[in-house]
């Protein structure tokens, strides 16, 4: 919050018109506050008439704005400089911090997220979340990523195999990367792993994406069972995460392949909103959700030499397929009606 | 061990001579020749200058009288310089290498042959792996000229290997280099008064600082390996951070307008140094992976790759004319 609490109590009296204006109650607190916007621009006005060069004055400006305020426009200038760290991944936690607020809103607000089971996914070391995937804007990757920034004991930022399309794409590709998103591909999923970090992966693809809404929750094929390969070489344990509410936000009712041609998409959705409302129609649902992280698989006892292994991954990649299908259906039956 | 008698292809560039310089200083070096066109940057003490032209076939007659044990094959043209035409760069780089390992050939002496590469061969590609490994090399089509050289290069390289065992036959794979006095693709660019990106876009991109390109190159002298190993600084840097960090400012140009603005640009006489691969490498970018280099090598760079930009940056500063918005904000 930003009261200082260094500030003076003022009883009754009016505050001093330097006084930073007393932040909303947390709903609001998001919102630009309208008012320091206008003190800042009439400080900044006296400062350029008074003649001080341009950057005192907005420096002088500064300095008279709430304290959130103040921070968030040194952060901007500060980034305008150049001056901050990505990781060798492109990851910007700085970027991730700051449009967190929104995610939140999406989680708390939109979705009402209810979750359970954050416990097992593990504090630290390397794991590799396996879930159930839908829609055009990998929002259940980004509910499960808040799910644990803000349920966990000890949260932290997780990775994901992003569809290798997304990358191709202006503005898309850059937020992605700088999120925690990274190419599909085996290569980054171990090299991720070996690091120790948290990985998201969906098996169903581009085959989960594209589901029609009659499909919702029936698993697709797991692919070839590429992630249980991963999870082997790396020795890393697999966590089966239930995703419900995500297959449901964008009901996918029929598609076009000569727009997917057009636009170098793996597939092209139509839902009842989208194309016919246009960008508007890329608006989600507001479905309710539930999100179960299962006991994790551990891959320990068998060895990185069992990736060589056909039967067992198919095995184990069945395994897991079966574990999310049937915390799937029970927790629909636990959510109920999706637009209650 | 008797000393070390090494031939270095292309003296006349700047890390030529530099290389020169340093294996000079070296005691384990007994003799260092260089082959080049052009004359050395620098005046050398002991470097027997051989004035030749690697497109030129008298090089099977040169080479084996100079009795090296190691060759440093260091001419492989990025970009065209002023007057030098594709058609040039290619011959330079094709033909030249091809010249040059036909000589090895008629060279008994020749025990390891180091050809300072290019990490283009893995290409730009949105959907590649995050970091290119040195298998990597094979899983894109080779889109653009200078690929198709490199790759042409590294086909008759590998053959040579295979033909020749009793020969250490490395190939480093080098990212784009950066740093003071450094005249490459990127200095080049954000030596331009305003920097062309692709809108949307900010890819992250690897380097490697001059002097640790040089410094990786007598490593691998001292310790030459069979096959290939990617030659980058650690980490990566995004290209907004690049160009906030240099001060710059930058237009950008949607995907689709791109090429007809650099040629534009070009036409103007500005944008002399957007090649079609460095053009892939705004926007998707490429990293590669280091570990063999450090681990097998034995080298590890000094500069990360956003070190080796504030390195270059810093002996940039002084040369503005216009203070950058980095000058004017007191950064922490």
């Amino acid at each position: 919050m930003s009261v200082r609490p260094d500030e003076p109590s003022v009883g009754h009296q009016p505050p001093p018109s330097w006084a930073p204006p007393r932040t909303p109650p947390s709903g609001e607190a998001a919102l630009f506050p309208v008012g320091a916007a206008l003190g800042f621009l009439r400080r900044l006005r006296e400062g350029v008439e008074a003649g001080t060069d341009p950057v005192s004055a907005v420096a002088g400006a500064i300095g008279g704005l709430p304290a959130d305020a103040q921070e968030g426009l040194e952060r901007a200038m500060r980034r305008a400089a150049g001056d901050y760290s990505e990781d060798e991944w492109g990851f910007d936690e700085e970027f991730a911090d700051a449009i967190f607020p929104l995610l939140e809103f999406m989680y708390e607000r939109w979705w009402r997220v209810q979750v359970e089971g954050t416990v097992n996914v593990p504090s630290h070391g390397p794991a590799l979340m396996v879930a159930n995937h839908a829609g055009i804007v990998p929002w259940d990757a980004i509910m499960m990523g808040t799910a644990v920034l803000k349920e966990h004991p000890l949260p932290r930022y997780p990775r994901f195999l992003v569809l290798n399309w997304a990358f191709t794409l202006p503005y898309i590709s850059l937020t992605l990367r700088k999120v925690g998103g990274v190419v599909a591909s085996p290569y980054n999923a171990i090299r991720l792993l070996e690091r120790g970090e948290l990985v998201g992966v969906f098996p169903e693809g581009v085959k989960g994406a594209g589901k029609d809404f009659k499909d919702r929750y029936r698993l697709e094929r797991f692919g070839r069972g590429g992630f249980v390969e991963i999870a082997l070489r790396a020795r890393s344990p697999i966590v089966p995460v239930a995703v419900v509410g995500s297959e449901e936000i964008h009901p996918k009712i029929g598609e076009s392949s000569l727009l997917a041609r057009a636009t170098g998409a793996p597939y092209f959705p139509i839902t009842p909103t989208f194309p016919l409302l246009g960008p508007l129609g890329l608006v989600p649902l507001p479905s309710k959700w539930r999100i179960e992280f299962c006991e994790p698989i551990s891959t320990e006892e068998y060895g990185p030499e069992a990736a060589e292994d056909r039967g067992l991954v198919f095995e184990l990649s069945e395994q897991v397929r079966e574990v999310i299908q049937e915390k799937l259906y029970e927790n629909l039956v636990k959510r109920g009606r999706a637009f209650a | 061990m008797a000393g070390r008698r090494v031939l270095i292809t292309g003296v006349g560039s700047y890390l030529g001579t530099e290389l020169a310089r340093r294996l000079e200083r070296d005691s384990e070096i007994e003799y260092v020749a260089g082959l080049d066109t052009r004359p050395p940057r620098a005046k050398l003490e002991r470097t027997e200058f051989l004035e030749a032209d690697l497109r030129n076939p008298v090089i099977t007659k040169l080479l084996p009288q100079a009795e090296v044990d190691t060759v440093v094959h260091n001419q492989i043209v990025r970009r065209p310089g002023p007057g030098m035409s594709p058609q040039a760069m290619h011959d330079i780089n094709v033909i030249g290498s091809l010249q040059l390992l036909g000589a090895c050939e008629r060279s008994p002496s020749v025990r390891a042959i180091v050809i300072r590469g290019s990490a283009g061969i893995y290409g730009s590609e949105p959907q590649a792996p995050q970091f290119f490994t040195e298998e990597m090399a094979r899983f894109y089509p080779l889109r653009t000229r200078f690929q198709r050289d490199v790759g042409e290069i590294e086909n008759y390289f590998e053959t040579y290997s295979r033909r020749h065992p009793q020969v250490t036959c490395m190939m480093l794979r080098y990212q784009p280099a950066i740093g003071p006095a450094t005249d490459s693709q990127v200095t080049r660019y954000l030596g331009l008064p305003v920097v062309p990106t692709y809108l949307g876009f900010d890819p992250r991109l690897q380097f490697i600082h001059v002097q640790d390109g040089l410094e990786a190159l007598v490593a691998s002298i001292k310790n030459p390996l069979r096959g290939a190993v990617n030659v980058a600084a650690p980490g990566t840097i995004g290209l907004t951070k690049m160009i906030r960090l240099a001060g710059k400012s930058s237009i950008p140009i949607a995907s689709p307008l791109f090429p007809s603005v650099a040629t534009l640009g070009r036409r103007a006489g500005v944008f002399s140094s957007l090649s079609p691969d460095f053009r892939r490498l705004l926007r998707y970018g490429r990293a590669v992976d280091t570990r063999r280099l450090v681990e097998e090598v034995g080298f590890r760079p000094r500069f990360d790759a956003v070190a080796a930009v504030e390195d270059y940056v810093r002996t940039q500063s002084s040369k503005r004319v216009v203070p950058s918005f980095r000058d004017l904000v007191p950064v922490r």
